[in-house]
């Protein structure tokens, strides 16, 4: 799954502009997390469109980059994420980061996470029986 | 390339290049007081400034009197524009070279067919320098026309005896087409376009149809790393050449395959570097201003000009045999230089210092504050998608390596921004480099 990542410096306002310019420019949002230090933050988005994400932002004037993350669904039970974390250190899997999950109409919650070894997460997942979701199911 | 272990030198005129410094400071002094008889009573500029301070062609006995005389600064040039500066009958003159500068006036100079041939004459020394001959092919990719470029190469190209190819510059793809179709074995432009036309002849693959061997550089400020670049990407020896069009033009000073400094041809252009503050010389190898006395120049000649370039000078023989002194890389603009904390801080040292973090440049901008009556240096950079990445502490770990690299570039401590990208205002394409605060408290 993809995922554009946003350099924002830390002031108000600053997040907004970035979804304001996505709205305009009709992209959903599926999900969003930012990342700050006192000067400055990361935004990290989930999108329908990452590719015109990238271009409408870049052209105006911000700094994007699309990264490849993991999307995987979550089951609608108690400690389910507890659930899944285990099995990714289990697994010796990295987790960068993690956030928050993707609202989508009836289906199951998405857990969105970032690591250096996305085959070998995928690899142990997939044992799991956890379901690894597409930009395209989303 | 050419290592410089295996490197044969040729020095075009060795009388010139290689005299002892008491045989060339017998020259500039015959020079100098012949050069102030010619403009004593011809140019008013002169005259009345050397009877201000009480000056008569006579005191002038030495290169030592150098320091009596008056400075000429561009501003002077400016006011007498365009022929105020004159010292022959118009009759005399062979032609005009201009430079339109950053603030849109035209500085214009006149040259006699003699200082054309001196010209010519230290651009073909350059040449030489560069390890070239009358068998070699020169494309010229500066601009002809007023600016000095084109013609000053190719002057030299004429005085060598080497063929020129009259390019000008764009057009980068007929460029190198005519490059490798006319056998072209060096070329001649800015290190910008030096760079822009290495890249595009990697890309199309053509770099070993080549027979370019040496590409002579200048006219703006280039670091050694993107000499190195392009050497390393063109397969080719590069040198950078001096010069302004005040003075002459392109060929003021070359540095040779040793690159330790750029020679001077200091038998026409008596080189001094003075101290920002008190215009004194300063000690060798100690920054000052750049200032040029052009000793043979006959339409327009200038005394003490001040280029406003910072640099440091070098009276040891070089390597390559010449005696000629030579002048360091620039280290800035006297216009662009503040203290701060009672340090000389040149944006240039902080240009130099990020394109050693990155591959390019990244904008950014120097802004000086006073806070409880210590000056506190702040550079904002610009965040692009080279320097981006995904994770927090690459990020912190990027701004704290720039605030490490420019604290051991400057010797002072400085705060680290990170912004935006074109946060930073840009004024005409040229960005803004140093904000002030502190004029305003
Ligand atoms: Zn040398």
């Amino acid at each position: 799954m993809k995922q554009i990542s946003v350099f924002v410096e830390n002031r108000p306002g600053s997040l907004m502009e970035v979804t304001s310019r996505l709205t305009e420019a009709e992209v959903n949002i599926r999900a969003v997390a930012s990342f700050d230090t006192p000067e400055f933050g990361i935004l990290r988005m989930v999108v329908d469109d990452p590719q015109k994400a990238k271009q409408e932002l870049t052209r105006l004037g911000f700094v994007v980059r699309i990264y490849e993350v993991m999307g995987v669904e979550l089951q609608d039970e108690k400690g389910n994420l507890n659930h899944m974390l285990s099995i990714l250190a289990d697994g010796q899997i990295n987790v960068n980061y993690i956030y928050s999950f993707v609202i989508r109409e009836q289906k199951a919650p998405v857990m969105v996470f970032s690591t250096d070894d996305m085959e070998k997460a995928k690899e142990i997942l997939t044992k799991a029986g956890v379901k690894i979701v597409t930009d395209e199911e989303l | 390339m050419i290592t410089d272990d295996r490197w044969t030198e040729r020095i075009r005129d060795p009388k010139a290049e290689c005299m002892s410094r008491d045989e060339r400071a017998a020259l500039q002094g015959e020079k100098l007081r012949d050069l102030v008889k010619r403009v004593y009573g011809v140019v008013p500029f002169y005259t009345e400034k050397m009877k201000a301070l009480g000056l008569e062609p006579g005191d002038i006995k030495g290169i030592e009197d150098i320091g009596k005389l008056p400075f000429t600064t561009k501003e002077d040039l400016r006011e007498n524009y365009p022929f105020g500066f004159l010292a022959v009958p118009n009759e005399k003159i062979a032609r005009v070279q201009g430079t339109s500068g950053t603030t849109g006036k035209l500085t214009v100079m006149a040259y006699t067919q003699k200082d054309v041939d001196v010209w010519g004459e230290c651009v073909a020394r350059c040449l030489t320098m560069a390890g070239l001959t009358a068998e070699d092919r020169i494309h010229v990719c500066y601009g002809y026309g007023l600016f000095t470029g084109g013609m000053g190469l190719d002057f030299g190209a004429q005085k060598l005896g080497a063929m020129a190819i009259p390019m000008s510059a764009g057009n980068t793809k007929r460029q190198l087409m005519c490059m490798e179709d006319f056998g072209a074995t060096a070329f001649a432009c800015t290190p910008s376009y030096a760079m822009h036309l290495a890249e595009a002849m990697a890309e199309a693959g053509v770099v070993d149809h080549m027979k370019i061997k040496a590409g002579v550089c200048g006219a703006e400020p280039w670091t050694v790393e993107m000499r190195k670049k392009i050497e390393e990407i063109m397969k080719i020896n590069c040198f950078d050449i001096y010069g302004l069009c005040e003075i002459t033009g392109p060929g003021v000073a070359m540095d040779c395959i040793h690159h330790e400094g750029l020679h001077v041809h200091a038998d026409h252009f008596y080189p001094e570097v003075l101290d920002v503050s008190t215009h004194e010389p300063v000690g060798e190898g100690e920054t000052g201003e750049l200032v040029f006395t052009t000793l043979s120049k006959e339409a327009v000649p200038l005394i003490r000009y001040r280029t406003k370039d910072l640099t440091s000078i070098n009276y040891e023989t070089c390597k390559c045999g010449r005696t000629t002194p030579r002048i360091s890389k620039f280290k800035g603009r006297t216009d662009d230089m503040k203290v701060i904390r009672g340090v000389n801080v040149f944006p240039t040292q902080v240009e130099t210092a990020l394109l050693g973090i990155g591959e390019v440049i990244p904008h950014y901008l120097l802004i000086i504050d006073r806070e409880n009556n210590m000056d506190v240096l702040t550079v904002m950079v610009e965040v692009d998608e080279k320097f981006f990445s995904d994770e927090i502490r690459k990020l912190d770990a990027l701004r704290n390596k720039i605030g490490s690299v420019l604290r051991e570039a400057l010797g002072l401590s400085v705060r680290v921004k990170l912004v935006e990208p074109k946060t930073i205002e840009r004024s005409e394409g040229k960005a803004k480099r140093v904000i002030d605060n502190r004029n305003l408290v």
